[in-house]
C-alpha cells in the first residue's frame, strides 16, 4: 500500500475526528469534571436522583422495544410481500372510539413508537429485502418437492437465512431508537422524556452542561452495549458484507 | 401475484400514504371539520385559508430558504469529502477496508446529543450560531459515514478491469477517473447525494442546538405545532414534504433496493 492510496481518506477522517470524536470525548469529559477542576461522579449522582431521568431511561428502552417489534414485523411482511415468498396472514382491528393518543404514559409510549415505526419501516424493509434477494430460489423449489408447507418453508429456510439481515436491521434501528428525539418532543412536548430530550432540556432549559453530558454518556454506554452485543453475535465481517 | 400478496401490498401502501394524506387534508380543511371528536377521513369542505395565512405571515419563507441552502450545500460537501475517501476505500486490501468501515459504522452510532453540546458551545464562541455554515458543518458529521458507505459499495462494484482497459486505450489516470470511473459511479453518487440532502432537510436535533433565531424548516414546523395550530403545522409540513417527493420522484430511476439497503444502515 502506498501513501497516495490513503490521500482521499484523509479529509474525511480528519473531519469526523474533529467534529464527531472530539466532541463526544469532550462530552464525556464534561460529564465527570468538577466545577473547580478534578474528576467527580456528582453529575451522575444528581441525575440518578432526578425522577425524570429514571423515567427517561425506561421510556427510551420501551419506545425502542415497541418500535422495533412493529418495524421488524411490518418490514418483514412488506419485504415478503414484495418478493412473493411464503408468509402467514394477519388481520387488522378497527378503532371506533375517540382516543386521546398521548393522554396517558402507556398510550404516549405506544403512539411515539408507532410514529417511529411509520417513519423507518421502509428502511427496515429495504434491509430485509436485500437479505431475501440473497436466498436462492432453488431452496424453495426443493422444499416444495419435498412437500414442505408454506409455514415450514418460512421457518426452515427464510428465517434462518435472513438472520444476518434481521440482526443488522435490529441493531441499526435499535440504536436509532435509543437516540429518538424529535418525535417524543413533537408528539408529547415534555410529556414523555427520553434520554436525548432529557439531555436537551438539562442543557438548553436549565443551562447545566454537566448533567446534560452525564445523560449523554449514559446514552452512549447503552448504545455501545447494544453494538457490542451485536458485534459479538454477528462478527464484524457480517456487519460489513 | 397472489391475492394475499396484493392485499398486503395495498395495506402497506395505505400505511405509508395515510399520514401524508391526513397532513394534506388538514391543511385544506375548514377548522370545524378537524376540531371534532370524530373527524372524517374523506374531505367535505375545501379551503385555502390556512395556506394563505401561512404564506402571508412571511414567517415560513426564510426557514424554507435556509433549509434549501443548507441541504444543497450538505449534499455537495458530502460528495466532495466522501467520494475520494470511498474511492480509496474500495481499492484498499479488504482487511483495511473492513476496519475503516467498522470505524465509520461506530461513528454513525454515537449519540447526537453528545455531539451537539460541545459543538454548540464552540460555535457560540466562533459566532456560527444561526449560520448556514455552522449547520452545514454539523450536518456533515451525520451524513459523511453514510455517504462514504454507499459510495464504497458503488466503487467496489466498478471492476478494476474497466479502468485497466481505459488505461490501455491511452487514457491518463485523471482521464480514466473522470471519464470512466466517475461516469459509472453516477447512480451511487446520486443516491449518496440524495440521502445527504434528505438527512439535512429533516434534521432537527443539531438545528435545535445551533439555532437562536433563524429557524430551519423542521424547527418552523415544530414552532407551529408548539403553538397548537394544527392547520399551519399541516400546511408547513406539506410544504416541507413537497420537495422530498419531487426529488425522490425525479431521481427514482437511479434508486435500486440494493444500493438503498446499504444506505439504510
Amino acid at each position: 500500500m502506498r501513501p497516495r492510496d490513503l490521500v482521499g481518506l484523509l479529509p474525511l477522517a480528519l473531519y469526523l475526528a474533529g467534529f464527531t470524536v472530539v466532541p463526544v470525548a469532550s462530552t464525556l469529559a464534561l460529564s465527570v469534571s468538577a466545577p473547580g477542576g478534578g474528576i467527580t461522579l456528582d453529575h451522575f449522582r444528581r441525575i440518578a436522583g432526578h425522577y425524570q431521568f429514571g423515567e427517561a431511561v425506561v421510556n427510551t428502552v420501551a419506545v425502542a422495544g415497541i418500535g422495533l417489534a412493529l418495524e421488524l414485523l411490518l418490514g418483514l411482511a412488506a419485504a415478503l410481500a414484495l418478493i412473493g415468498r411464503p408468509a402467514g396472514r394477519k388481520s387488522l382491528g378497527a378503532i371506533r372510539t375517540p382516543v386521546d393518543w398521548v393522554g396517558t404514559r402507556g398510550l404516549a409510549l405506544f403512539t411515539v413508537a408507532v410514529a417511529d415505526a411509520w417513519k423507518v419501516t421502509p428502511l427496515v424493509m429495504l434491509i430485509l429485502l436485500a437479505g431475501l434477494q440473497a436466498i436462492p430460489g432453488e431452496l424453495y423449489e426443493a422444499a416444495r418437492t419435498d412437500g414442505a408447507s408454506r409455514w415450514r418453508q418460512f421457518a426452515a429456510i427464510t428465517l434462518p437465512l435472513l438472520k444476518p439481515a434481521l440482526t443488522m436491521a435490529l441493531i441499526v434501528r435499535g440504536v436509532d431508537a435509543f437516540r429518538i428525539f424529535a418525535l417524543p418532543l413533537a408528539l408529547t412536548g415534555r410529556g414523555l422524556p427520553v434520554l436525548s430530550t432529557y439531555a436537551y432540556v438539562e442543557y438548553l432549559e436549565y443551562g447545566n452542561p454537566h448533567t446534560s453530558a452525564a445523560s449523554s454518556a449514559i446514552l452512549l454506554i447503552m448504545i455501545l452495549l447494544a453494538v457490542g452485543t451485536y458485534l459479538k453475535l454477528a462478527g464484524p465481517e457480517e456487519v460489513l458484507r | 401475484m397472489r391475492a394475499p400478496t396484493s392485499s398486503m401490498l395495498a395495506l402497506l401502501a395505505f400505511w405509508a400514504v395515510g399520514p401524508l394524506y391526513l397532513m394534506l387534508k388538514v391543511s385544506v380543511s375548514p377548522p370545524g371539520e378537524v376540531m371534532t371528536a370524530r373527524p372524517t377521513l374523506l374531505p367535505h369542505g375545501l379551503t385555502l385559508e390556512h395556506w394563505r395565512r401561512l404564506l402571508e405571515a412571511g414567517q415560513v419563507l426564510p426557514p424554507l430558504g435556509k433549509s434549501l441552502l443548507t441541504a444543497g450545500l450538505v449534499a455537495a460537501a458530502a460528495l466532495l469529502l466522501a467520494a475520494p475517501a470511498a474511492y480509496n476505500l474500495a481499492r484498499l486490501p479488504s482487511r483495511w477496508r473492513y476496519g475503516i468501515l467498522l470505524g465509520l459504522f461506530l461513528v454513525r452510532m454515537l449519540p447526537e446529543v453528545g455531539i451537539a453540546l460541545p459543538v454548540a458551545v464552540v460555535f457560540l464562541r466562533w459566532g456560527l450560531m444561526d449560520s448556514v455554515t455552522g449547520l452545514v458543518l454539523a450536518h456533515l458529521t451525520l451524513v459523511l459515514p453514510v455517504a462514504a458507505w454507499v459510495l464504497t459499495t458503488t466503487f467496489l462494484a466498478i471492476p478494476r478491469e474497466v479502468e485497466e482497459a481505459a488505461a490501455l486505450d491511452g487514457c491518463s489516470a485523471w482521464q480514466t477517473l473522470w471519464r470512466v470511473t466517475l461516469r459509472l459511479a453516477v447512480p451511487g453518487l446520486t443516491v449518496a447525494g440524495l440521502l445527504a440532502w434528505l438527512f439535512s432537510w429533516e434534521e432537527f436535533l443539531l438545528a435545535t442546538y445551533l439555532t437562536l433565531g433563524a429557524k430551519t424548516m423542521p424547527l418552523q414546523v415544530y414552532y407551529y405545532l408548539y403553538q397548537g395550530n394544527w392547520f399551519l403545522t399541516a400546511a408547513a409540513a406539506t410544504l416541507m414534504t413537497a420537495p422530498v417527493l419531487l426529488l425522490t420522484g425525479l431521481l427514482q430511476r437511479h434508486l435500486r433496493a440494493t444500493s438503498l439497503a446499504g444506505a439504510a444502515r
